[in-house]
């Protein structure tokens, strides 16, 4: 199709533009092409004598992308999804990424476009419609201030459009949390860096998409072939065809403690003795309405799940997904299923992330302990670590900005430099590390280290090797290359745009088997593993524009020194020097920088 | 010698009150192997993924020789 709309919300001048053949060549489609938009928007910045470290995340010169790739709104399994990127991130100061299910995705597709890119800011709340290849911006001003469940169901109704895709904020973008995120779906997230924080500085309430417009197939009987030979892989492979579906990613909670890196007490230890009590089998068992899947999804991981009894009942909900329960309920030692299942829903309302408010209360948690908040400050809640209803009430706080709630939205860097603790700060980069403490698999410290939007897991999700697979978790040979593919390879599911949980049973041959039919390319797995190596360095180059280097691949103190004291990963140290050599060396990268040489091996000259 | 068993996820149809809180508590000949152990329990290897003894993976193959071992059996599980 091959048709993208430009939007300058000052202006409200709107323009379809095409990316050009050799550009999709490269760089495939949604990661890839943000990527490259964004890359020719910081040159142009520059030639006009703005360096992009000076932009103000929150100001209208940031940029938003919102991308669908090729796969996107296929038959190929799970391709429902989408992916967001900012220039800058208001929480990171890195840039800002993140990848979101549900159907919002196949919808743009569907509605007539590839991806939109927005800068500037409205001067008042508007909502972006895309319907039937027509875009138009609205006025928003009676869902300004209401939650994504308002929001949502207030749009389709206006619309006359009952399956719409429609992504949005909460108040928590419209207050500038930065932290915030973009809803879709209502229970769907584009995570993690605060997007929504930057949706919510330029007005921009929502986007509402639909249409019918069905996504062009080269060589059709080929590509329907494949597409029944992938749904039987996934349907046989354990993970996918039964795990997942069962349980959730929920399930993961009781693996990681039995390998004793389930970081508790803001990873204090790895340990959790209650973990049981928030684990995916306790989810299935006491909260589950039924399993859920995304547009597209023949895997199902989705939990549509309720609280029945206790202080925060709930008669339906969506999540909550492995690393939100361990944010709100294990790292801050609470272990009760239904508080994380209630302040995991009030971050899907208002639209926050849990892995950075929850590790952000633990953090909270632990700078009380040891004395460095005042009493003021506190405003009466006992912020210790256990206390159920301080999460509960800290995640609500965080969305309006009240009391402490302002520092837990700030995100656990700011709010321990602030209290004069930063050490305490478990983040890389500014975002916070989720469930996966490095002590107990080495080659996830070396992800979280370098990835580049920060303390990201899915970026490089080395523990499907190290914890779920054969490769031993406590060496740190091997892990350079291991990270290398695994970020590499995901940079090619962010760019086809589909689940990242499909690696569970596919790989890159069978990538090659869906892009090639779809778009008459002929590719090969290692063609794209290059691409996407590609895309992983462009995104590199652009964070060194941001002034983030070979200083900011590291992991905070606690895991570099201090010895795991207790459980199956008792007496490890993460040894990141060793790996990140190695690593820079595979790269080609000299001090986090890419160099001369592989700029122009990988054509990013 | 005792043994404490603990089965997660799809494991626990076949054992829906043992979990993490509350394992299976096993008498065993000191030296069994893990298969042997899982032929015992009713489970064949194929359906195990993840074998760990006291936190640290082994395989079916492994023997179980010191008391009050912890023995945590996995099916194929993901997520992330």
């Amino acid at each position: 199709m091959n048709k993208w709309l430009q939007i300058n919300l000052t202006t409200k001048e709107m323009k379809d533009f095409t990316v050009s053949e050799e550009i999709l060549r490269k760089f495939i489609g949604g990661k890839g092409v943000a990527v490259n938009l964004l890359w020719e928007y910081a040159k142009g910045l520059e030639d006009k004598g703005v360096s992009i470290k000076e932009i103000n995340p929150l100001s209208p010169e940031n940029m938003l992308i919102f991308a669908t790739g090729p796969v996107t709104g296929t038959k190929s399994p799970n391709s429902g999804r989408h992916h967001v990127m900012s220039l800058i991130s208001p929480l990171t100061g890195s840039i800002g990424s993140g990848n979101s299910g549900g159907r919002w995705g196949a919808k743009l597709k569907f509605a007539g476009y590839d991806g939109i890119m927005i800068v500037g800011k409205a001067d008042k709340p508007v909502y972006l419609s895309i319907i039937d290849g027509i875009a138009e911006l609205k006025d928003a001003s009676e869902i300004w201030g209401k939650n994504s469940l308002e929001t949502s169901t207030w749009l389709r109704n206006k619309e006359d459009k009952k399956r719409a895709g429609v992504s949005c904020i909460g108040q928590a973008g419209e207050n500038l949390v930065p932290m915030a995120v973009i809803i879709n779906e209502e229970h769907r997230a584009a995570g993690r860096t605060g997007l929504g924080a930057v949706m919510g500085s330029k007005n921009l309430k929502a986007i509402i998409v639909d249409g019918d417009k069905k996504p062009r197939i080269a060589k059709q009987d080929k590509f329907e072939g494949k597409v029944r030979e992938h749904v039987e892989k996934l349907k046989e492979n354990g993970v996918t065809g039964q795990g997942l579906p069962e349980y959730g990613t929920a399930v993961l909670v009781n693996i990681i403690n039995q390998n004793g890196l389930f970081p508790t007490n803001n990873w204090q230890v790895g340990v959790n003795e209650k973990a049981e009590l928030i684990s995916g089998e306790t989810l299935t068992e006491q909260y589950l309405i039924s399993k859920h899947p995304c547009w597209g999804c023949v895997v199902a991981c989705g939990r549509k799940t309720r609280v029945d009894s206790g202080n925060y009942k709930l008669t339906y909900t969506e999540g909550p997904e492995y690393e939100a329960i361990w944010a709100l309920g294990g790292s801050t030692g609470i272990n009760d299923m239904g508080a994380v299942i209630r302040a995991n829903h009030y971050c899907d309302i208002f639209g926050m992330d849990p892995i950075s408010i929850g590790s952000t209360i633990a953090a909270a948690m632990e700078l009380n302990e040891k004395g460095h908040i005042p009493e003021d400050d506190l405003q009466g809640i006992d912020l210790t670590f256990g206390n159920v209803d301080a999460v509960v009430e800290l995640t609500w706080m965080a969305a309006f900005r009240q009391g402490l709630g302002y520092w837990i939205g700030e995100g656990s860097r700011k709010m321990c430099q602030h209290y004069g603790a930063p050490d305490l700060s478990m983040e890389v980069k500014g975002l916070e590390m989720p469930a996966y403490d490095p002590r107990g698999a080495k080659g996830i410290g070396l992800n979280y280290a370098t990835a580049n939007r920060g303390g990201c897991h899915v970026t490089g999700y080395t523990i499907a090797a190290e914890i779920l697979g054969d490769i031993d978790r406590f060496t740190v040979e091997g892990k350079a290359e291991l990270t290398k593919i695994f970020q590499d390879f995901t940079s090619i599911v962010n760019s086809s745009v589909n689940c990242l949980f499909l690696t569970f049973a596919l790989g890159l041959d069978e990538y090659a088997e869906m892009i090639g039919p779809i778009t008459g390319w002929e590719v090969n797995a290692d063609e794209l593993l290059e691409t996407g190596e590609r895309i992983t360095n462009l995104e590199r180059m652009l964070i060194n524009k941001l002034g983030i280097t070979g200083k900011d691949d590291t992991l905070p103190k606690r895991l570099l020194d201090e010895k795991m004291p207790a459980g199956p990963s008792e007496g490890q140290t993460v040894d990141l020097a060793t790996m990140k050599q190695e690593y820079y060396e595979l790269r080609g990268w000299r001090d986090g920088i890419p160099t001369a040489e592989k700029i122009q091996e990988l054509g990013l000259d | 010698m005792k043994l404490f068993v603990k089965v997660f996820a799809t494991l626990r149809k076949k054992y829906p009150e043992v979990n993490d809180l509350n394992p299976l508590v096993l008498e065993v000949k000191k030296g069994i192997t893990i298969s042997e152990i899982l032929e015992q329990l009713g489970f064949a290897i194929s359906e195990i993924h993840l074998f760990l003894l006291n936190g640290k993976k082994v395989d079916a193959k492994t023997i179980i020789n010191d008391n009050e071992s912890i023995l945590s059996l996995f099916p194929p599980v993901g997520g992330g």
